[in-house]
C-alpha cells in the first residue's frame, strides 16, 4: 500500500497528517494548538467563529485561513501564532466578547477573586466568571486567556436579559451566555439526527432555541445530553450538581445498557460523582451518552445506600457484621437441594462477579441454575451459539454507519440501547434505507423508508416471506452462497412453503410491502440487521433468530464492513455473561454443559465439580421454577420494569440479596449483603459488540460495602468452596482468560484506556472487528430450513385486544400542551388516541373521536397505560389496538419519581392483553380532569 | 405554544381547520422540488400567515422536525406568524419620502391607527407595515394601502385614507 501521508509544516515543525483531514486535525494530533470555539471533534467542519484561523503557504499561495476548513496539502507552510495571526484573533474575540460577559474573562485578577469580592473594575455579580457553573471547566475561558486580550475594548458588553430555562427536566440553558457556536444545534442534528435545537432567526439577534421557543419535552428532545458535552461556556449545564468542581475525573465505562458508553465521571473532594461527560475517544460510545448514562449516575452517591449486611430476625432485617450474615446465607443455602438453588447475577455486573457467580452455583452449590438477571432470552444465545459459533453481534456498533440498509425487528434501541440507534441515524442521514419490523411504533420508525407493521407473533413468517422474494427475484449474494453457506437446498425447498399470498394473509402486510422491503434489503447491501426479542415469545426467539441469520446469509450481509448482525440484548453485561459462562446452558467458553469432555475441562483448569443436570434461566428463577433458596446480585435489575416477573420476585423460601439500597428485591430477602456499584470497582465488562472494557473505581468505597464477586467468593469460602481465595478483580480476570479462550489474550493492563473486541486468542491479537471475515479460516455457515407458521392466538375472552405501546420523541401532527406543576416544572398534557381496526370499532360500537377506557390484564409487569383513549380507526389489524405516547413523559416521570436508582426502572414496551369499553360521555369539564 | 399574540378577531379558525387548510397548501405544491422553504411560502399565500400548526404539519409533510421548520422560518423577515388584518398600509420611509416629510405622515397614521410600532390594529382589522422604499420616490411621500400605491401624502390625506379604511 502506498504511503498516503501529507508532510506539512506547522510553526517550524514537520508533521504528518492523513489526506482529508483539516489543518487543526492534524494539529492536534501534531500536539500544537490552535484556538478554536466552534470546531468541535466528530462534527463536520463549520467555519463560523473564525478563531481558528492560521496563516498557510501552500503552493505558492499565501493567505489567511481557518483551520477548521482548510484541508492539510502536501508541503503546506502553516504559522498559527504570527503576530498578524494572534492580532486578527483578538480583533474576532473582540466581537464575539459583545455578546458574553467578560470582564473577568480578560482579567488577571480572575483566578484570585471570590464571588462576593469587591471588584474594583466594577463588573456586576451576576456578569462574573466566578458564579458561572462551567467556571472552572470553560473552553471559552481558557480560550480566550491564551489570546491574551486586552482588558479594555472600544466595545460595549450587550447583555441580552433573557429568562432561564429551568423547566425542563435536567437542563438548565441560559442564553445569555451563549455565543451561538453552533455546537449544541451540530450535536443535535448532525451527530444524533434528532434536530431538537435549532438556529432561530437570523443576524444579530439570531440564537439557539427551539420552534416558539417550546419545551425540549415538546420539539423531540432524547435528553442524551450530547449538547451539554459540546457547550464551550455555561449557556448548557446538568442542573444536578450544577456548582460543583471536579477534584478528580476518573475514565471508566457506563453499566446502563450492553453499549457500554465510555464516560468521564467528574468526583468532588466528599466523594461523590456530580458529573458524567461522554468520552470523545471512546470507541463504543464515540462521546455519546443517553439519558440513563448522562443523568442516571447519581444512585451510588446516594444517602439511603446500603452499608452494613443484615439479616432477617423476628420478620425484621436487622444490622449485623459479614460474618454472620455470611453464616446465615450458608446455613440456609445448605438445607436446600442443589437443584433447588439459583444464582441470579447483576445485569450491571462485571465479567469477574459473573464468572465468581457461576464458579460458586457450579462447584458450590452444584447447579447449573445461574444466569444474569435481564437474559431475556437464553434460547437465542443456545441458537447463536450453535450457527454461527459465537452469540453475539458480528460487527462493530459504528460498523453501522457503513450500511446501506439497515433493519430493525422488534427491538426499540432509542431507548434500550441508546447510543446504538445513533449510527443508525447516521447512516439514513447518509442515505442508507432503514426498515422496521414492529407492530409498535418506535422513535425509529418516523426515520424508516418502510415500516412493516406486522400482526404481533407472525415476524417471523415475514422475515420468510422477505427470503422468499429475495430468492424468487434472484437478489441473493451468489457468491456468497456459493462459497460459504451449507445447507442452501433444504433452505430452497422450505422457502417455497412461503406463498408470498397466505404470508400477507397470516402477518397483514401487504404483498407490495413485503416485496419492496426485500427488494431494499437484497439490494441493500453492505446491510445491517438489528434483532430484537420485544414482543415474541420465548419459544419463537430461536426461530426468529434462524430467520434473521437466514436473510443475512442468502444475502451475504455478514463478515464485511457495514455487514452484519446485532442482537439487541438488555443487560449491561449480558454478552460478557454468555461469553463467562453465567448461563444456565452453557459454561465459561461457550462449552456445553452436556458434554463430559467439556465440563471435565473446567474441573481440572479450575477444581471443583460442573453439574450435568440443565439449569434454568432467570424467568423461571425469578418466576416458578422450583427454586427455594436463591442468591440475587440486584444492582440494576428491575424485575417487574423488565417484565421478567410480575409484582416482583418472590422469595422462594431463602432469599440471600446483596443491593445497592433497600430496593423491592431486596426488601424481601432473609439476608442482605451491601454492594459496591459500578462507579466503585475495578473490572471488567463486555458490550454486545463483543468488546471488552475496563471500568475503573472513580468513588471509594464508605462503609461495608463489596464487589459481587467478592461477595460470592466470600460466600464459597464459608460453604466450603474451593479455588475462590481471589485477592483482586484482576486476578479473577486471570482465571477468567485461562478458562475463555476469547479472552485468552486480555488483561487489566491491556485494557486500560481501550477496549479490546474478542476473540482475542493471544497477547499479540490486536482483537477481532468484525466475525466470520471472508478467507479468515474455514468457517463454513449454514441456513436453516424454516417453516410458515399460522399466529398464534393471543385472544384471551376477557381481554381480546393486542395492545402495542408505542413510543416516540415528537408528535408533531398532535396538539400537545405543554403545562406546569406546583414546583414550575414542565410537563405535556395530550390526548391519548387509540389505533383500532374499523370493524372492531363496529364491534364495539364506537366511532373516530369516541372515548374508550382501558384496562389490561394483570400481568403486573406491563407498563402503566393511559386509563382512556380517544378512537382513531387506523389499526392494520383486527384484535390489535396501538398506543403511542411520548418519551417526554419517561423523562418528566423520572423528574418526579423518588426512586434512588431510576434507569432500571423505565420500562420497556411490551404488548398487553387488554380490553376496551366505551367510556360514559362526560362534560367538557370532566375531560379535562383526567 | 403562545398564541397570546394573535389578534382577538372573533372569526378565529379552529385549530383543527388550520392543520387542514396548512395541509391542504402543502399537498398542492405543483413545483417539481417541495422544500421547507417552498412549503412555508404555500402555507403563507394560501393562509397568509403561518400559525404554529403548519409550522408542525410542515414538520410531518418534510420528514422534518418543528425545530428545523421554525429555524427557516424565523430567518425570513417576509413571513408573518400572526394574521393579518384585513387591510395592509405600507409606509415607505426611505430617503425620499423621509425628506418630504415622511416622518409626519408615520405619525399621523400611527395616531389615527392607535398604534405605536408595525402591526395590527387592536381589533385586528387593519395592518401597519414599514416599507424602506416602495420605489415610487417621484411622489415621495408615499404610501401603499393593500399595494395599491398613494403620492403625495400629507399628514392629513393620510389620514382621510385611514379613515376611509376604517369605515370599510
Amino acid at each position: 500500500m502506498a504511503d498516503d501521508t501529507i508532510k506539512l509544516t506547522v510553526d517550524g515543525q514537520e508533521i504528518e497528517a492523513k489526506p482529508g483531514q483539516t489543518i487543526i486535525q492534524a494539529a492536534q494530533d501534531a500536539d500544537v494548538y490552535i484556538p478554536y470555539l466552534c470546531y468541535f471533534p466528530g462534527m463536520k467542519p463549520y467555519g463560523a467563529c473564525r478563531m481558528c484561523v492560521v496563516s498557510t503557504e501552500a503552493g505558492g499561495r499565501k493567505g489567511i485561513q481557518a483551520s477548521c476548513t482548510t484541508p492539510v496539502a502536501p508541503d503546506m507552510i502553516v504559522e498559527t501564532n504570527t503576530e498578524e495571526v494572534a492580532d486578527l484573533r483578538r480583533g474576532i474575540t473582540d466581537l464575539l466578547m459583545t455578546e458574553h460577559p467578560h470582564g473577568c474573562l480578560t482579567c488577571h485578577r480572575a483566578e484570585l477573586c471570590g464571588p462576593q469580592d469587591i471588584c474594583q473594575r466594577h463588573v456586576g455579580v451576576t456578569d462574573r466568571c466566578t458564579i458561572c457553573p462551567k467556571n472552572e471547566r470553560c473552553e471559552l475561558k481558557d480560550t480566550v486567556r491564551f489570546m491574551k486580550l486586552d482588558m479594555t475594548s472600544s466595545l460595549n458588553y450587550h447583555r441580552r436579559d433573557l429568562p432561564i430555562h429551568t423547566d425542563d427536566p435536567f437542563y438548565d440553558r441560559d442564553y445569555n451566555l451563549c455565543i451561538v457556536c453552533a455546537r449544541c444545534v451540530r450535536a443535535c442534528d448532525e451527530v444524533r439526527g434528532d434536530t431538537a435545537l435549532s438556529l432561530v432567526s437570523r443576524s444579530g439577534v439570531a440564537l439557539v432555541g427551539t420552534s416558539h421557543g417550546t419545551s425540549l419535552l415538546e420539539s423531540g428532545c432524547e435528553f442524551c445530553g450530547s449538547c451539554i458535552d459540546a457547550c464551550p461556556t455555561g449557556a448548557l449545564t446538568e442542573r444536578n450538581y450544577k456548582w460543583e468542581k471536579a477534584s478528580s475525573r476518573v475514565k471508566t465505562v457506563c453499566a446502563n445498557c450492553p453499549v457500554g458508553c465510555e464516560f468521564v465521571m467528574d468526583v468532588n473532594d466528599r466523594n461523590k460523582i456530580v458529573r458524567v461527560s461522554g468520552d470523545l475517544s471512546g470507541e463504543a460510545g464515540h462521546g455519546q451518552a443517553c439519558f440513563k448514562g448522562k443523568f442516571g449516575y447519581d444512585y451510588p452517591n446516594h444517602v439511603r445506600r446500603l452499608k452494613y449486611p443484615m439479616v432477617r430476625i423476628d420478620g425484621e432485617l436487622q444490622r449485623t457484621t459479614w460474618e454472620v450474615a455470611l453464616e446465615a446465607a450458608s446455613q440456609g443455602l445448605s438445607q436446600q437441594l442443589p437443584e433447588e438453588r439459583g444464582v441470579i447475577l447483576s445485569p450491571r455486573g462485571t465479567n469477574e462477579d459473573h464468572y465468581v457467580g457461576q464458579k460458586f452455583a457450579r462447584t458450590v452449590l452444584g447447579t447449573n441454575n445461574v444466569d444474569t438477571g435481564l437474559n431475556r432470552s437464553a434460547e437465542l444465545l443456545a441458537t447463536l451459539a450453535e450457527t454461527p459459533g459465537h452469540g453475539t453481534a458480528t460487527n462493530p456498533i459504528w460498523g453501522i454507519e457503513q450500511s446501506n440498509c439497515v433493519v430493525v425487528v422488534a427491538g426499540n434501541p432509542t431507548e434500550e440501547q441508546n447510543v446504538l440507534a445513533v449510527p443508525v441515524k447516521k447512516a439514513v442521514r447518509a442515505g442508507a434505507s432503514l426498515i422496521v419490523i414492529d407492530p409498535r411504533e418506535t422513535e425509529l420508525t418516523r426515520y424508516a423508508s418502510i415500516w412493516l407493521r406486522p400482526r404481533p407473533g407472525t415476524e417471523i413468517t415475514l422475515l420468510g416471506g422477505m427470503a422468499r422474494v429475495i430468492l424468487d427475484e434472484a437478489l441473493e449474494n451468489k457468491d456468497f452462497v456459493r462459497d460459504r453457506l451449507d445447507g442452501v437446498d433444504e433452505f430452497k425447498k422450505a422457502i417455497w412453503s412461503f406463498d408470498l399470498m397466505r404470508v400477507s394473509q397470516i402477518t397483514g402486510v401487504s404483498e407490495d410491502e413485503i416485496r419492496t422491503a426485500a427488494r431494499i434489503y437484497g439490494n441493500g447491501s453492505p446491510a445491517s440487521l438489528l434483532h430484537g426479542t420485544d414482543g415474541i415469545v420465548a419459544e419463537d426467539h430461536s426461530d426468529l433468530l434462524a430467520a434473521v441469520m437466514n436473510l443475512a446469509l442468502m444475502t451475504g450481509n455478514i463478515g464485511s464492513d457495514g455487514g452484519g448482525v446485532y442482537p439487541l440484548f438488555w443487560g449491561a453485561n449480558t454478552q460478557g455473561g454468555n461469553d463467562v459462562g453465567a448461563t444456565p446452558n452453557l459454561l465459561p467458553g461457550y462449552r456445553s454443559i452436556s458434554s463430559d469432555s467439556h465440563r471435565e475441562e473446567m474441573s481440572s483448569a479450575t477444581g471443583g465439580t460442573y453439574p450435568r443436570r440443565p439449569g434454568v434461566s432467570v424467568r423461571e428463577m425469578a418466576g416458578d421454577g422450583g427454586i427455594k433458596a436463591l442468591v440475587v446480585l440486584a444492582d440494576g435489575w428491575n424485575p417487574d420494569a423488565a417484565a421478567i416477573t410480575s409484582g416482583g420476585l418472590v422469595n422462594p423460601g431463602f432469599l440471600v440479596v446483596s443491593d445497592v439500597f433497600m430496593s423491592d428485591t431486596a426488601s424481601r430477602a432473609d439476608v442482605v449483603f451491601p454492594a459496591a456499584t459500578y462507579a466503585e470497582v475495578s473490572g471488567t465488562i463486555t458490550n454486545l459488540e463483543r468488546r471488552v472494557q475496563k471500568i475503573n473505581p472513580a468513588l471509594e468505597l464508605r462503609h461495608e460495602e463489596r464487589e459481587g464477586w467478592r461477595t460470592l467468593a466470600g460466600l464459597a469460602n464459608v460453604m466450603g468452596g474451593s479455588g475462590f481465595e481471589y485477592g483482586s478483580s484482576s486476578e479473577v480476570f486471570e482465571e477468567i482468560r485461562r478458562v475463555v479462550p476469547d479472552y485468552a489474550g486480555l488483561t487489566h493492563a491491556r485494557l486500560e484506556g481501550r477496549g479490546i473486541q474478542t476473540p482475542v486468542p493471544d497477547e499479540a491479537s490486536r482483537g477481532t472487528e468484525i466475525l466470520f471475515v471472508a478467507g479468515e479460516s474455514e468457517n463454513r455457515l449454514s441456513v436453516v430450513p424454516m417453516a410458515i407458521r399460522e399466529p398464534i392466538s393471543r385472544r384471551n375472552g376477557e381481554y381480546p385486544f393486542t395492545l402495542g405501546h408505542g413510543r416516540v420523541l415528537m408528535r408533531p401532527e398532535e396538539d400537545i400542551r405543554i403545562v406546569q406543576d406546583e414546583r414550575n416544572m414542565n410537563h405535556v398534557e395530550r390526548d391519548t388516541w387509540i389505533e383500532i381496526h374499523p370493524e372492531d370499532a363496529a364491534d364495539l360500537g364506537v366511532v373516530a373521536g369516541d372515548r374508550v377506557t382501558i384496562t389490561a390484564q394483570a400481568d403486573g409487569s406491563a407498563s402503566p397505560l393511559p386509563e382512556t383513549g380517544l378512537i382513531r380507526m387506523s389499526s392494520p389489524h383486527r384484535g390489535f389496538v396501538s398506543v403511542t405516547t411520548l418519551f417526554a413523559e419517561v423523562v418528566t416521570g423520572i423528574q418526579d419519581s423518588d426512586g434512588i436508582d431510576t434507569s432500571p426502572s423505565v420500562r420497556g414496551l411490551p404488548l398487553r392483553q387488554v380490553s376496551l369499553a366505551k367510556a360514559p360521555v362526560l362534560r367538557e369539564a370532566g375531560m379535562a380532569a383526567d | 405554544m403562545s398564541d397570546g399574540t394573535k389578534p382577538a378577531s372573533d372569526e378565529l379558525p379552529s385549530s383543527d381547520e388550520l392543520r387542514d387548510r396548512s395541509r391542504t397548501a402543502l399537498q398542492s405544491q405543483q413545483q417539481p422540488t417541495v422544500t421547507v422553504l417552498s412549503s412555508l411560502i404555500a402555507v403563507q399565500d394560501a393562509l397568509h400567515y403561518i400559525p404554529d400548526e403548519a409550522i408542525e404539519e410542515t414538520a410531518t409533510h418534510m420528514k422534518s422536525t418543528i425545530n428545523d421548520v421554525w429555524s427557516v422560518a424565523s430567518f425570513y423577515t417576509n413571513f408573518r406568524f400572526t394574521p393579518p388584518g384585513d387591510h395592509t398600509i405600507d409606509v415607505c420611509w426611505g430617503p425620499s419620502c423621509h425628506l418630504n416629510g415622511a416622518q409626519n405622515v408615520m405619525r399621523r397614521v400611527h395616531t389615527e391607527l392607535g398604534v405605536e410600532e408595525e402591526g395590527e390594529t387592536a381589533d385586528g382589522k387593519l395592518t401597519l407595515r414599514y416599507s424602506t422604499c416602495l420605489g415610487a420616490c417621484a411622489l415621495a411621500p408615499v404610501i401603499a394601502v393593500d399595494h395599491h400605491m398613494k403620492g403625495r401624502m400629507s399628514p392629513d390625506s393620510a389620514a382621510a385614507v385611514v379613515d376611509e379604511l376604517k369605515g370599510a
